[in-house]
């Protein structure tokens, strides 16, 4: 699981209608906004690395979304990255080559 | 219970982000924040990637990383986190992280042509040793060489720095922030006479001018952008110009958008300088008082080899131009020459060279810059018409004239990796001096940085192949004899030639003149131009190359020999960004298997040699220099002896582990409870990181480039220091008295760097008083005429090719493209081109194509839309992704002066695959 808090600008004429496109982005949701300062603040779930940086680019790429910044990140149960690596690799029998170093 | 335990994250992460944007909190879920994180330890640190220098929290939990943020704290980013940010968590969790030594073996024995096997420290070690010898003994100092970084720890780079240049007294040690930024710091040098900026990131707030040229701000440094725009919505009367080559997503918010043609930045720029004269709008107090006028020799050729012995056949031509050039009709005007004449390189020797000239001359120089020239040589879209470019090159003079104006320009790599990359950042200056806008908030020329350390490390500690630390240069001898003495070594150890810089180093290893090669944190095999023969020299000649690596790239795959490193958060270090904001932090958790940090291994290998092996008299061909004989270094073991040294001392007693640094003592209390496996592996009781912070703040204290001590940076209130940090405040603005106490009192401003602070004096054409005369206190403002690139399209290469970032990889992509699903899931490089120059060759979007150039060729996926908007002619593909190997491409010219890439420009065609 990855989860992350965003802050979204936008111009204040916007906040209302970016937030409705905000929230039909999947995983997405609309915690907070201000108008007048035209600030959203969202947080996106997502399954994996890859499905969170393309949820960013979703709402970087919004109309009317001048700028989208990530504010905190948590991946605390993100098993397949954290555990990718053994927990034993002080001795040799427990290393391989990775695939792109073998010449073939 | 776990949808409930999902959304109480989520309420607990909207908390803090609402609470770094400033939008209340609710008091649920500010509990809900509390709740979540109280297991957790945060701590500070810094980004792992550009150089805009964020400051991140990062909250460990049972030895990992579970969460980083943005740190609120941060006058840099204020809490916030570009995408990038965002991977400082994952990066060192990555499937095919290297975590044990791997050797190539045959038999149980090195050989070039074995596969990798893992093999022990120990047995790395030995054979590194062994192929070190065998290379210095035949070779010298100059058989061997280091590929250093921008991303190297200020610590990390500090140590290579002695251990080469003190220990093996060998100046072939440059890093990759030489294709990054070093015609940055020649500009930085020749006009200031000192490096870095004057300015700093508040300078946004502060003007209501901002010009990016070459810069695409918006997807290469996102914080910096969202401070951009948050001033421009917030500030009716605040304007922003996008200089490009092609749109961009920084033209999303740019009120004014101007598209140029290659090269053509030096015309631009005169444009403007010949406006301001034109217009009386020159600041003659700021002028005659500050500044001085000056020029240098234009036929200084393209920074390629002068032969063309290692040249494909197909690269001839180009190649060629390194000799002669033919001057084409647009640089026969802009230089006051004649079309169609042959002028040979002369200046290639000495590229730098200058001298004082008059206003009138300065005036002379920028007269052929009428805005109906340089519009029709510079408009870069042929959909644009030339009337509508006229006028948006008269609203840039306007924006940079009108006096109720401040201006910042800001660029990055569109000038630095440029074939004038030195002349073309001396220009920007010029307009910012000439007006008088330059050191003030919100008033100056702002150069940003690519890497997290180019600043900080590469050039601060000076680990450049001319350079030594705090504006010393290797080649001035009171500069050697100051750093001999602070590292307490005899008067002539340290080697007075000028070592071979980045490319130079390929080179050298593709004629065979160096042998022996180590890489630390950096990726020269994919990221330097021309790359077809740096691998072909890297895996066919006899040499040996070392890669310290955490992921195997392009560069770990070419190697002899792999070191699995410690990543950034698994050691302690150090980072300076583009505001001269140093910043510091400590180990977070310990890194895996047998991976090391970079300084261990630089420790451990100079626990191998003896003072004996180098200080003895030494060979170096092309050695000449004041006080030494000729080709020679000299025997300075019995000076040494009188310092207290034994031949038998090794490098590591001698250089680092010194009795002063053993009493710099771990562990200390400065890490709060936090490891440091590097001082625990070395085990003799000694702080590497804090000892080589005190012997190196020497360096720079009372000269400019003054640090704080290293508690200071450690300290929880501290987000990182401005240099010079002077009574312990920091310094926000140079050479402006108010800000800046380096400046004499009653000065106002005062360009105080001393380096070419004496030059002849001359006219546009050359010198006529070789006596040098002093400008002390003062910045020159120089006249650079236009030059054509060194290879344009024609018949048979007919696009423009433009190489960079995107926004969600960074560099070569060794790191963010290992997290393993991005790896997978993230399309591969794509090349952007205009429609119809797709339509005119019969392709569409997602069409699979050639891309080649005289030297090489790769295959990529077409992309017509998207983030960015081609203009006819050119195409751009990004250098990321070693499956679209794009420096196969590339050319390998080099801006003259400061030997730095140019990744912007050369002649490609683009067929079906």
């Amino acid at each position: 699981m990855n989860i992350s808090g965003i802050s979204v600008s936008t111009r204040p004429e916007w906040v209302e209608s970016v937030a409705q496109s905000l929230s039909a982005i999947k995983g997405v949701e609309v915690h907070a906004a201000d108008v007048r300062a035209g600030k959203l603040v969202v947080t996106l779930e997502a399954p994996t690395v890859s499905a969170e940086v393309e949820g960013f680019k979703r709402i970087r790429a919004l109309p009317h979304v001048v700028a989208a910044d990530l504010v905190q990140h948590y991946f605390e149960e993100d098993g397949e990255i954290i555990h990718a690596i053994p927990d034993d690799l002080d001795t040799l029998e427990g290393v391989s080559v990775p695939d792109a170093l073998k010449d073939h | 219970m776990q949808l409930s335990r999902r959304e109480f994250i989520k309420s607990s992460i909207a908390a803090s982000t609402a609470g770094v944007v400033g939008l209340p909190v609710s008091r649920l879920a500010a509990a809900a924040a509390a709740e979540l994180e109280k297991d957790w330890k945060w701590d500070k640190a810094v980004c792992r990637f550009c150089g805009t220098g964020c400051g991140i929290q990062i909250a460990t939990h049972q030895g990992r990383i579970v969460a980083t943020k943005g740190d609120p704290d941060a006058p840099v980013n204020r809490g916030l986190n570009c995408i990038k940010g965002y991977f400082n968590g994952k990066i060192m969790y990555g499937k095919d992280r290297l975590t044990q030594p791997l050797m190539r073996l045959k038999d149980g024995k090195f050989d070039k042509k074995g596969q990798f096997v893992p093999v022990t420290w120990e047995q790395a070690f030995d054979e590194m040793e062994r192929q070190f010898r065998k290379t210095y003994a035949a070779q010298g100092p100059n058989g061997v060489a280091m590929f250093g970084s921008g991303q190297w720890t200020i610590h990390e780079g500090y140590a290579m720095n002695k251990l080469f240049k003190a220990g093996f007294r060998s100046n072939n040690l440059d890093p990759n922030a030489r294709n990054c930024m070093a015609s940055a710091v020649a500009a930085f040098y020749s006009v200031f006479g000192t490096d870095e900026p004057a300015g700093n990131y508040d300078d946004i707030e502060y003007t209501d001018t901002m010009v990016l040229w070459g810069a695409n701000m918006a997807e290469m440094h996102p914080i910096l952008w969202s401070r951009i725009t948050d001033r421009r919505l917030a500030h009716a009367n605040c304007r922003v110009v996008n200089l490009t080559t092609f749109r961009n997503m920084s033209s999303d918010i740019a009120d004014l958008e101007i598209v140029f043609k290659p090269n053509t930045d030096l015309a631009i720029q005169n444009y403007i300088a010949r406006e301001i004269i034109a217009r009386d709008a020159v600041n003659k107090p700021f002028v005659e008082k500050n500044c001085v006028f000056a020029t240098g020799p234009y036929d200084i050729g393209y920074g390629m080899r002068a032969t063309d012995k290692y040249a494909y056949p197909a690269e001839k031509d180009t190649q060629a131009k390194e000799v002669k050039v033919k001057l084409d009709k647009w640089e026969a005007i802009a230089q006051r020459r004649k079309e169609g004449d042959v002028v040979e390189q002369k200046n290639t020797a000495d590229p730098a060279r200058h001298w004082m000239i008059s206003f009138e001359d300065f005036k002379q120089g920028v007269e052929p810059y009428t805005l109906d020239f340089v519009a029709e040589l510079a408009k870069g879209d042929p959909d644009e018409s030339l009337d509508i470019f006229k006028n948006k090159l008269r609203q840039l003079a306007d924006l940079y004239i009108d006096p109720k104006r401040k201006v910042v320009s800001f660029w990055t790599m569109g000038f630095n990796q440029h074939q004038r990359g030195t002349w073309v950042n001396e220009q920007c200056y010029m307009n910012h001096l000439l007006l008088g806008k330059q050191s003030m908030p919100g008033n100056g020329a702002f150069s940003l940085t690519g890497q997290p350390s180019a600043c900080g490390t590469a050039r601060e500690v000076g680990t450049f192949s001319h350079r030594l630390p705090a504006d010393r240069l290797i080649p001035n001898p009171q500069h050697r004899a100051e750093t001999e003495g602070y590292w307490k070594i005899p008067a002539k150890t340290l080697n007075p030639k000028v070592g071979s810089f980045y490319a130079k180093i390929l080179r050298d290893l593709e004629d065979g003149s160096v042998k022996w090669a180590w890489v630390q944190v950096n990726n020269p095999w994919h990221t330097h131009p021309n790359a077809n023969h740096w691998i072909r020299a890297a895996r066919e000649q006899d040499n040996f190359i070392i890669v310290s690596e955490a992921y195997p790239g392009i560069s770990a795959k070419v190697a002899d020999l792999i070191l699995p490193s410690a990543m950034i958060y698994e050691k302690w270090g150090g980072y300076g960004n583009a505001e001269r904001r140093t910043q510091q932090w400590r180990q977070q958790v310990p890194p895996p298997g047998q991976a090391r940090g970079d300084l261990w291994q630089t420790l451990e290998f100079a626990k191998r040699f003896k003072l004996k092996d180098f200080w003895g008299a030494q060979k170096v061909p092309g050695l000449k220099a004041d006080g030494f004989a000729d080709n020679t270094l000299p025997d300075v073991m019995a000076d040494a002896q009188k310092l207290g040294y034994s031949p038998e001392d090794s490098l590591y007693k001698a250089l680092f582990a010194t009795p002063e640094n053993l009493k710099v003592k771990w562990p200390d209390a400065v890490a709060k409870g936090h490891d440091n496996h590097i001082a625990t592996l070395l085990g003799d009781g000694w702080f590497p990181e804090k000892a080589f912070w005190i012997e190196y703040q020497q360096f720079g204290k009372g000269k400019g480039k003054d640090l704080a001590d290293f508690d200071v940076y450690h300290a929880d209130k501290v987000r990182g220091l401005k240099w010079p940090v002077v009574n312990g405040k920091e310094v926000a603005w140079r050479f402006n008295e108010q800000y800046d106490p380096y400046v004499t009192k009653g000065a106002g401003i005062e360009f105080y760097g001393k380096l070419f602070k004496a030059i002849p004096t001359g006219n546009l054409d050359g010198v006529t008083d070789p006596a040098p005369k002093s400008l002390a206190g003062k910045a020159k403002i120089f006249f650079r005429p236009y030059a054509a690139p060194a290879e344009q399209p024609d018949a048979s290469y007919n696009l423009w090719l433009c190489t960079g970032r995107v926004l969600e990889h960074w560099h070569s992509g060794t790191m963010t493209r290992r997290v393993p699903e991005l790896h997978r899931a993230v399309p591969a490089a794509v090349m952007w081109i205009h429609p119809t120059d797709a339509e005119a060759r019969g392709l569409k979007r997602n069409d699979l194509v050639w891309i080649e150039s005289r030297r090489g060729k790769v295959k990529v996926r077409v992309e017509t839309g998207g983030r960015n908007k081609m203009v006819k002619g050119t195409v751009y593909v990004p250098f990321f992704d070693e499956g679209v190997f794009i420096n196969r491409v590339t050319l390998d010219t080099t801006c003259p002066i400061s030997k730095e890439s140019d990744y912007k420009k050369c002649a490609v065609k683009v067929y079906k695959a």
